[in-house]
């Protein structure tokens, strides 16, 4: 056997072998580079288009003196009072649907149908209904929450495997603990499938309920935040409030990522 | 005396059962509902078992063995007949008659092998502490103690296993009930286990009744071998295989060879109807 003396490969730093972080860090940098060249060359018009120093500056300003982060907070206790109302009445479908054939049917039938509705689809009725208020948000994101996640209920409970819940009534578990020792915690991953899908549906309708109300003049939310900098054309700030929106897109991907990671990754779980 | 389906084997090693049975199945009939109709598994089955004895269950496909380990277990009731448990009649699916299924994935995939033999201990009594020192004495007799943190996923197949096994005889059962439990594992894993099912058994004394469809796995697991015919089945024939020797001696390849005979038959008449 010949070894074949490969030529030596250049020390240069190759992409492939530094850490994801670093490689993605350096692509934004990148990025912003490229964001702030453009600026620079072309001298866009400041009204039309901010520089990456602006933005930062423009959200370090509004963060501080609480002018966007106000907003930002209002923005996720109306997500939030959403999301929860809508899980909970999709927990109230599903377990309707898992103990009866009606339930299920209904189930099935409204899913099939309003699922594929955008959420911010119904903002006009809500409006109708409840006016020109925080009301018709939260209806339009539970609206939007709770059809993905009772589907995602259901199907977990539906797919336990009838082997476990055996062996929970055979080592003496009560019904009801079958139920929360056995079939909730196996049908975990789909819940958490399920709270990802609401969490992303519910944040698209919520900036873009509150986009809508900004035309129509009232007041709070990131939406407003960015509606009304455009009507004043302080355009650094429509672009702070879109840095934040994704940040936060960010942060809450990452923590979904650990909740998994701790849990149904931990547990050899994950669906896929 | 009149030869019966018990004593057809010659010299007994251990002493034939005396005393009172810990289980009495009488006139049992056993049936479920499928897609294609109602489907009488089990047509007649009187059956004594005694404390201490592994009853193997043995019969063709679809014959009603598991459906009479699921009665037993009490999962499935009964259309004719009485299940007597030491005495007992009212039987609910319960942790005296601990059951091992064939699949993998009858562990808690949430729970650590050690949870997963304990917290069955917590539901039924025992404190913390001294379900977690009882899971370890059942852990370390199934050689699992190096395994008692991970999580069954990151488990082998026989070992998934054996977390089963322990996490049942924890629950110090009455009686042991086992639904072909290596039937999914490889023929070198299946004989290890089989080997150290006995050893277990022996040093928990516990009482055993064991489904399969391997003749071999009858005759290294059982003292008693119950034949059922094809469905709707009875008891073909209950023969005693406590006191065959090892698989070289002549009384083993004729006790394998007449059980392959009975089991063969019973295809026979099957295909002839």
């Amino acid at each position: 056997m010949t070894t074949v003396a490969l030529p030596r490969a250049r020390r240069a730093v190759r992409w492939d072998s530094l850490p994801p972080l670093v490689r993605r860090t350096i692509l934004l940098m990148a990025l912003i580079g490229v964001w702030q060249a453009y600026v620079s060359i072309t001298h866009v018009s400041h009204l039309l288009f901010a520089s990456p120093w602006q933005t930062t500056t423009t959200l370090w300003n509004d963060w501080t003196n609480g002018s966007l982060a106000g907003p930002t907070w209002e923005t996720l206790r109306i997500l939030l009072e959403g999301i929860g109302i809508g899980i909970g009445i999709a927990i109230v479908l599903t377990v309707f649907a898992t103990l009866t054939t009606v339930g299920s049917d209904l189930l099935a039938l409204l899913t099939s149908l309003l699922n594929p509705l955008p959420g911010v689809a119904v903002l006009p009725l809500a409006m109708l209904w409840f006016g020109i208020n925080e009301s018709a948000i939260i209806f339009t994101i539970a609206n939007a929450t709770i059809w993905p996640v009772a589907i995602n209920l259901s199907t977990g409970f539906k797919t336990v495997s009838p082997t476990l819940v055996a062996v929970g009534r055979n080592i003496g578990l009560s019904k009801l603990r079958v139920i929360t020792d056995v079939l909730v915690p196996a049908a975990l991953p789909h819940a958490v499938s399920g709270l990802k899908t609401a969490w992303a549906f519910g944040w698209r309708t919520v900036i873009a309920a509150e986009l809508v109300f900004g035309v129509a003049g009232s007041k709070g939310g990131l939406g407003n935040y960015i509606n009304n900098a455009r009507l004043y054309l302080i355009t650094p700030r429509v672009f702070a409030g879109l840095v934040t929106i994704a940040a936060l897109g960010v942060v809450f991907e990452a923590l979904f990522g650990a909740l998994e990671r701790r849990t149904i990754v931990r547990w050899g779980m994950q669906t896929s | 005396m009149a030869a019966t389906a018990t004593d057809r084997v010659s010299t007994p090693v251990t002493a034939p059962p005396t005393g009172a049975p810990l289980l009495r199945l009488t006139g049992i009939r056993l049936g479920y509902d499928t897609d294609a109709g109602f489907h009488l598994a089990v047509d007649h089955i009187d059956l004594n078992v005694w404390p201490r004895e592994r009853i193997v269950v043995i019969g063709p496909s679809g014959c009603g063995k598991s459906t009479l380990l699921k009665a037993i277990a009490g999962f499935v009731e009964p259309i004719a007949g009485t299940i007597e448990l030491a005495g007992s009649r009212s039987l609910e699916p319960g942790p005296d008659r601990a059951l091992v299924f064939q699949e993998f994935d009858q562990l808690f995939p949430w729970r650590s092998v050690l949870d997963n033999v304990a917290y069955p201990l917590r539901i039924n009594g025992s404190g913390r502490k001294d379900a977690a020192k009882r899971a370890h004495e059942f852990l370390a007799l199934t050689h699992l103690e190096r395994a008692a943190h991970r999580h069954p996923h990151e488990l082998s197949g026989g070992m998934k296993q054996r977390v089963a096994i322990a996490r049942a005889l924890a629950l110090d059962p009455q009686i042991l009930l086992m639904d072909e439990p290596f039937g999914a594992l490889d023929a070198i894993t299946r004989q290890r286990l089989q080997f150290e099912l006995n050893r277990i058994v022996e040093q928990t004394d516990v009482t055993l009744i064991f489904v399969t469809h391997s003749i071999e796995e009858a005759l290294v697991v059982g003292d008693r071998v119950v034949v059922l015919g094809d469905a709707p089945s009875q008891i073909v024939e209950v023969v005693d295989v406590r006191s065959l020797g090892g698989p070289e001696t002549p009384e083993y390849s004729e006790m394998r060879g007449r059980l392959r005979a009975l089991l063969a038959v019973e295809r026979e008449e099957e295909l002839e109807r």
